[in-house]
């Protein structure tokens, strides 16, 4: 009956009448990588009144004709435990790096190959944001990209953007790189 | 399969998710769930937990329903594709069903479900006591109306304060006589507008008062608007006071969230120190213990007794006071206090809210009552007063307000 149940909830979406392509994004990364902020910056709202993330934050936004619901979930410490819930029929991983805290590079690098390494995100795509870029002494997106071995990852496309979520450059960017390589590939399957 | 069939199908589920089997259960787990959903925008991470539960419970129920009556995968799949199932009013029926698999449909589900318990338990309170107490009706009213444009006086104020701040300490640097100095600069504005002050009387420690009073609704301003997070980078605890010393010369319209307010004030009175009350009853005593007679004589013993007590405390408060000054500033704090002849005080009794000015009183109490910490002393705070705990209680306060607010306007 389980099985039953799960077509039943998947002709929920039909229910609705959205025909028109949803992606399901996780936007996770340490504490103070500037998740919220990134999404804030996507959903154009304010991005100086942002506090630590305690629970989670969605937004849909709509790019490049896409429907996108985006998850940012709070990565304090406290809170990591709980990234694995939100983890399932997911679309894409945006993940985000503080390119300034040089002192945590291994933290952030051990947290992303654990998600990598979750089931639910098997050849899933992950979208990389080398953040805080507008900080002088950020690392630049390269150097993160090696630390993390990112070059070894086979199985998912994947792909490292150097941002500023404050000033949202780079941030487009990001996007593009979504509907060129995600949305694209959703299609074909 | 045929299309009516498919028609049986819809309205028999329809017809399902309006029947007690139904609506008895998803109506409970809704009312005992959804008090943890408001309507701020981020989500708390018990949500997803509850949504789960959510799914699982209408899993269930839709399980056995299809079993009881017969009706397989199939057919339901079909049924739920046909033209007829996606008719406007069988949207809305069907919406509880589409709330398992769309977490922010869910979530507004809760949150209405929230408000509407909530104005039942007004409704109740209004019939049993025949009117609702005055700080919700108020916090309802008064936020609603005055909100955008509190805001607005807010950053004003706050870009003023900042600037009158650094007048102040420039003037101050100059004046040689340190003692006064502070209250002085201070009465050019507030204590006009302060009229509600009931010490408006001149005495040099009137100043102090009102600049308490005109402080402490600033603060309390403030705490509204971090609490409503708006944009307001400056003022990290440790500048409020300075901010906020120098912040009274501007009008303000007694802006109070009373919802906030009442509870604080009881909360921190208890606690005995550095409460909005006693911060208040301190004013008082200030005054009082400055030497300054009032003409309030009738003192009863036991009300002497109460004074006593009271300013020994305040004298200890005062204390405390004084040495963060001097912590926070550099240069020698300035004694706005001559050395008090507390006990002695004959003056009036202690409770500031039975004798003298009780009309204004009332008002002044409002003022003070918002502001969850206070005891300022001729502008100056305790800083390190405002915990992290006190700004969420305040918050989830705030909230409550809000909330209500809203529901008061959906209505």
């Amino acid at each position: 009956m389980g099985e039953v149940q799960k077509g039943f909830f998947s002709v929920l979406q039909k229910l609705k009448g959205t025909t028109e392509q949803e992606l399901r994004i996780v936007l996770l990364g340490l504490d103070n990588a500037g998740k919220t902020t990134l999404l804030k910056q996507l959903s154009s709202e304010d991005v100086n009144t942002i506090t630590p993330t305690q629970g989670f934050n969605i937004k849909s936004l709509t790019s490049h004709g896409i429907k996108m619901n985006v998850w940012d979930i709070g990565g304090q410490r406290k809170i990591r435990p709980f990234w694995k819930k939100y983890l399932e029929k997911t679309d894409l991983l945006i993940y985000v790096i503080d390119s300034a805290d040089k002192k945590r590079f291994e933290e952030t690098g051990l947290e992303l190959s654990q998600l990598i390494d979750e089931e639910n995100l098997n050849g899933v795509p992950v979208l990389i944001f080398a953040n805080k870029q507008d900080l002088a002494t950020a690392s630049p997106a390269s150097e993160i990209a090696e630390g993390l071995n990112l070059h070894t990852y086979r199985d998912r496309a994947w792909q490292i953007q150097a941002c500023s979520a404050v000033s949202g450059e780079g941030v487009q960017d990001g996007m593009n790189w979504i509907s060129n390589n995600i949305v694209n590939k959703k299609k074909d399957d | 399969m045929a299309s009516d069939d498919s028609e049986w199908v819809v309205e028999s589920i329809a017809g399902y998710l309006g029947s007690p089997e139904w609506v008895i259960p998803v109506t409970d787990f809704m009312e005992n769930k959804c008090t943890v959903f408001d309507d701020e925008d981020e989500n708390k991470l018990t949500y997803t937990e509850i949504h789960q539960q959510y799914k699982h419970l209408v899993e269930k129920l839709l399980e056995t329903y299809m079993q009881e009556v017969g009706i397989n995968e199939q057919q339901f799949l079909d049924a739920c594709s046909s033209p007829f199932a996606k008719s406007k009013t069988l949207q809305t029926v069907f919406q509880p069903i589409l709330a398992t698999d769309d977490f922010q449909m869910f979530r507004a589900l809760m949150v209405q479900k929230n408000m509407e318990l909530q104005l039942q338990a007004l409704r109740v309170i209004k019939e049993r006591n025949g009117a609702l107490p005055e700080c919700l009706i108020d916090g309802a009213d008064v936020k609603s109306e005055l909100e955008q444009q509190e805001l607005k006086i807010l950053q004003e104020v706050l870009k003023r304060s900042k600037e009158e701040y650094d007048l102040e300490m420039a003037r101050r640097l100059k004046s040689e006589g340190e003692i006064g100095s502070t209250s002085r600069s201070c009465c050019d504005g507030p204590v006009l507008e302060e009229a509600s002050i009931p010490s408006s009387a001149s005495t040099q420690q009137t100043n102090t008062t009102s600049k308490v009073n005109s402080t402490s609704l600033k603060r309390e301003d403030l705490k509204a608007a971090e609490a409503r997070g708006v944009g307001l980078k400056g003022p990290s605890p440790s500048m409020l006071p300075s901010e906020l010393a120098s912040a009274e010369p501007i009008v303000l319209p007694a802006v109070r969230v009373p919802v906030k307010g009442t509870e604080s004030g009881a909360v921190s009175r208890d606690k005995g120190s550095s409460s909005s009350k006693a911060g208040e009853g301190w004013i008082e005593e200030a005054r009082k213990e400055a030497g300054i007679c009032k003409p309030f004589t009738e003192l009863s013993s036991e009300q002497q007794e109460q004074l006593q007590q009271r300013a020994l405390y305040l004298r200890q408060q005062r204390d405390k006071l004084q040495a963060m000054k001097k912590e926070q500033k550099p240069k020698p704090a300035t004694p706005e206090e001559p050395p008090a002849p507390t006990p002695s005080t004959p003056s009036k009794e202690d409770g500031p809210r039975m004798n003298g000015s009780g009309a204004s009183r009332v008002k002044e109490d409002r003022v003070n009552a918002s502001q969850p910490v206070s005891s300022p002393v001729g502008g100056q705070e305790k800083p390190k007063e405002i915990s992290v705990e006190e700004k969420k209680k305040l918050q989830k306060r705030k909230h409550l307000a809000e909330k209500l607010k809203e529901e008061v306007i959906k209505k």
